[in-house]
């Protein structure tokens, strides 16, 4: 096992990652204002590691004896990551001082949740994805605690940890049923031995057990009982991360797990029940958010909607719905990531500001964050120019292509109801008569942040030909 | 019937029996002390299995570790002179209704499959070969597992200092 | 010679103990302990196949969950501890701001 400087290049961006974290722990213990210092130094830390990602991602190579790969698909996740997360730190260093939280082990936190999700995206072994998770899921168990002092934070924290762990045992149990009919661990085993096993009734009750696991993860309907009340009693910040990289790490590693199956006819095995969570998802989302007054609780309920439509691309079983689930990836990743932190801008002392009604007249009072939230609903219900139309475009087609028409349609549906609530908000920021609403207070930094998603957003909508051609390269 | 399989029966009834009071006591510390013992069966089966140095794991970080962690909390979470330390049980219904039908599915495909009984003989010791997995092979794991452990420190105590 | 469904069938009877204790119990910490029980029990499948296919990386495999669940169990424990001081129970139905 012979490791050449080429191959600790590929895996610089983990490096990077990881290097930050201990760094950020001696910047932490030693430096007098940690927090004023950790943000920006981690805001260069994913930048650096997104961007180096980006440029890297045509060279793939396996690495550490089948453990992972780099390039290719998983640098594109690399990037969404970081960029996502960096994101999320100019919106941070506001918000934590409003929100009595300024400490600096979050943005330590934050990094080591970003190598979880990392490790999640570039894992070839089931062993990785297991660590990838709780890598990722530890640190998010404790950000969504972190407001320590109140209970709508300590009681999110409790609900994420017992159903995430629970989730876990799940998954846990299901690798022990596929590792004892596959006799290892690894992808490429797994792929090797798949004409044996792929009958075996233990092997394909393990790959159920693991689907359940993850469906926890991605917040799939009859999986879904814990994301309003934890996406709404966590800071906003670390909601916003929360919904969109974890999520998207989340279904990575489902793509890396089910590679195997897809073109392959015992696939046909899962498709009942990964179509049944889909469409489930989809509809309960999108009835359930009409009914929302609290706009965390909106947008969580969007989330498992929008985890509906991301579920029929990976049901397709093609490679098509593949990249049209990445592709959906890094447009929903952005534009949710925008919409929250607009929230977490609008958002006053003490969980004050959180209600649809506060949204009222905002196009007067404030017609540039109106401006840019009118673009993120516009993106989110998936209206043609912008990036979430194209998402969920490619997803259906991949749907169609697998001959599951009925599953498009279903979420054509859903996207119709789906485009009330998200366009009342924007209705009600102006075209509503009086002078009632809030007057808000703008952070720049936050401001940025959401501006460069929105830039993300609006380039996604504008050359969406070009990005799916370059994640279809990478998907076999 | 010969002495390991006397053990194997004497440790799995400890393990099921103990299982079984964690879930059904009503009483917070009996469930603590019952899984005490279910871990320690485990590790008797661990034993049985050929894995001597997982039965010493599991015997120093569940029993010595994660219990005794437990355990800490359930003192400062039950004022232990004063409120009742009793918890009740909730929705056993539907519970045990979806649970049944798993448990039957499970059950049943363990039964039906055909075991192709191969009997290998393990080292006496699995140390060595774990050892020379775990610095090899696994060796990024390994890493990762220290920056796991310290995150969770720091999380730990981030959550739970007063101030 | 004990056959290997045996071990098998126990860890699933663990398994869905666990699965059971989660499902039905109130208090947080019991929840909690139900977790380790399934934890234990896929221990358990990865030992019995590891020594059915005399392959030693379901061991290894073990090694870490355990990792994890120390890892787990503490910041699980610090998240209980702290909701304590806020509103002195751990049960799940008292805790009750946010809907279940």
């Amino acid at each position: 096992m012979d490791i050449t400087i080429q191959d600790y290049l590929n895996i610089l961006p983990l490096i990077i990652i990881a290097a930050g974290i201990l760094i950020s722990v001696v910047i932490e213990m030693y430096a007098k204002n940690s927090e004023k210092i950790l943000p920006w130094f981690s805001i260069v830390i994913f930048f650096s590691a997104g961007y180096y990602a980006l440029f890297t991602v045509n060279s793939q190579s396996v690495l550490f004896s089948n453990m992972i790969v780099t390039g290719g698909t998983a640098n594109i996740f690399f990037f969404l990551f970081c960029f996502g997360a960096a994101i999320v730190s100019l919106l941070s260093i506001d918000y934590l001082k409003k929100a009595g939280i300024y400490f600096g082990e979050y943005y330590i936190l934050l990094q080591s949740a970003v190598l979880g999700m990392m490790l999640l995206a570039n894992a070839r072994d089931l062993v990785m994805i297991f660590i990838g998770l709780e890598q990722m899921s530890i640190p998010f168990y404790v950000l969504a605690g972190f407001n320590r002092k109140k209970h709508f934070s300590n009681e999110a924290a409790l609900k994420y940890f017992l159903l995430g762990a629970f989730a876990t045992g799940f998954i846990v149990f299901g690798m022990g049923l596929i590792y004892g009919s596959v006799g290892s661990m690894s992808i490429d085993a797994i792929m090797t031995k798949f004409g044996d096993v792929s009958t075996n009734a233990v092997f394909i009750i393990g790959v159920l057990l693991f689907i359940i696991g993850f469906s926890f993860k991605i917040a799939a309907f009859p999986f879904h009982m814990w994301v309003p009340d934890v996406y709404q009693g966590s800071p906003t910040t670390v909601t916003a991360i929360m919904s969109t990289g974890g999520k998207a790490a989340a279904f990575s590693a489902l793509f890396i797990a089910l590679s195997p199956f897809f073109g392959d006819v015992s696939f046909n095995i899962f498709k009942p029940f990964l179509s049944a969570l889909a469409v489930l998802s989809m509809l309960f989302g999108s009835i359930v958010a009409i009914a929302q007054t609290d706009i965390k609780r909106m947008l969580a309920y969007s989330s498992i909607s929008h985890a509906g439509y991301m579920l029929i691309g990976v049901t397709s079983g093609l490679a098509s719905g593949t990249a049209g689930v990445i592709f959906y990836l890094a447009a929903y990743t952005f534009m949710n990531l925008g919409a929250f932190g607009i929230v977490s801008m609008l958002e006053g002392e003490n969980d004050t500001n959180l209600k649809i009604d506060d949204y009222i007249n905002l196009g007067k009072k404030n017609p540039l964050i109106a401006g840019l939230l009118s673009i993120f609903m516009f993106a989110l219900s998936g209206l043609p120019p912008f990036a979430g139309f194209f998402g969920k475009y490619y997803v259906f087609i991949s749907a169609i292509e697998s001959g599951m028409t009925w599953l498009a349609i279903v979420g054509v549906i859903s996207s119709v109801i789906s485009v009330y609530f998200y366009l009342r908000l924007v209705v009600l920021m102006y075209f509503k008569e009086g002078n009632e609403g809030i007057n808000p207070t703008v952070s720049n930094t936050a401001l940025l942040g959401v501006v460069i998603a929105a830039l993300i957003v609006i380039l996604i909508g504008l050359f969406p030909g070009s990005i799916i051609e370059l994640i279809s390269t990478f998907v076999i | 019937m010969n002495i390991y399989d006397l053990i194997f029966y004497l440790f799995a009834t400890i393990t099921v029996l103990s299982a079984l009071a964690v879930v059904s006591t009503k009483n917070i510390i009996y469930s603590a002390y019952n899984l005490m013992l279910t871990f320690f069966g485990v590790a008797g089966l661990y034993v049985l299995l050929g894995a001597d140095f997982l039965a010493i794991v599991q015997l120093i970080v569940y029993v010595g570790g994660i219990l005794i962690l437990i355990l800490f909390g359930v003192m400062l979470t039950n004022k232990v002179n004063g409120m009742p330390i009793h918890t009740e049980v909730t929705n056993i219904i539907p519970a045990s209704i979806t649970i049944g039908l798993f448990a039957g599915i499970v059950l049943a495909f363990f039964m039906n499959t055909n075991w192709k009984s191969v009997t290998t003989e393990f080292p006496a010791t699995t140390i060595q070969s774990l050892g020379k997995l775990l610095m090899n092979e696994y060796i990024l794991i390994f890493e990762l597992l220290g920056v796991l452990l310290l995150i969770a420190l720091i999380g730990a105590a981030s959550i739970a200092r007063k101030q | 010679m004990i056959p290997i469904e045996y071990y098998l069938i126990l860890s699933a009877f663990m398994f869905i103990m666990g699965v059971i204790g989660v499902l039905t119990r109130k208090n947080a910490i019991i929840v909690f302990m139900s977790i380790e029980l399934m934890l234990n029990s896929a221990n358990l499948t990865f030992v019995t196949f590891s020594s059915y296919l005399g392959n030693v990386t379901g061991q290894l495999f073990v090694f870490f969950v355990m990792t994890v669940a120390a890892a787990e169990a503490a910041v699980g424990l610090a998240i209980i501890i702290a909701l304590f001081r806020n509103k002195q129970t751990v049960s799940i139905d008292e805790i009750n701001i946010l809907k279940w």
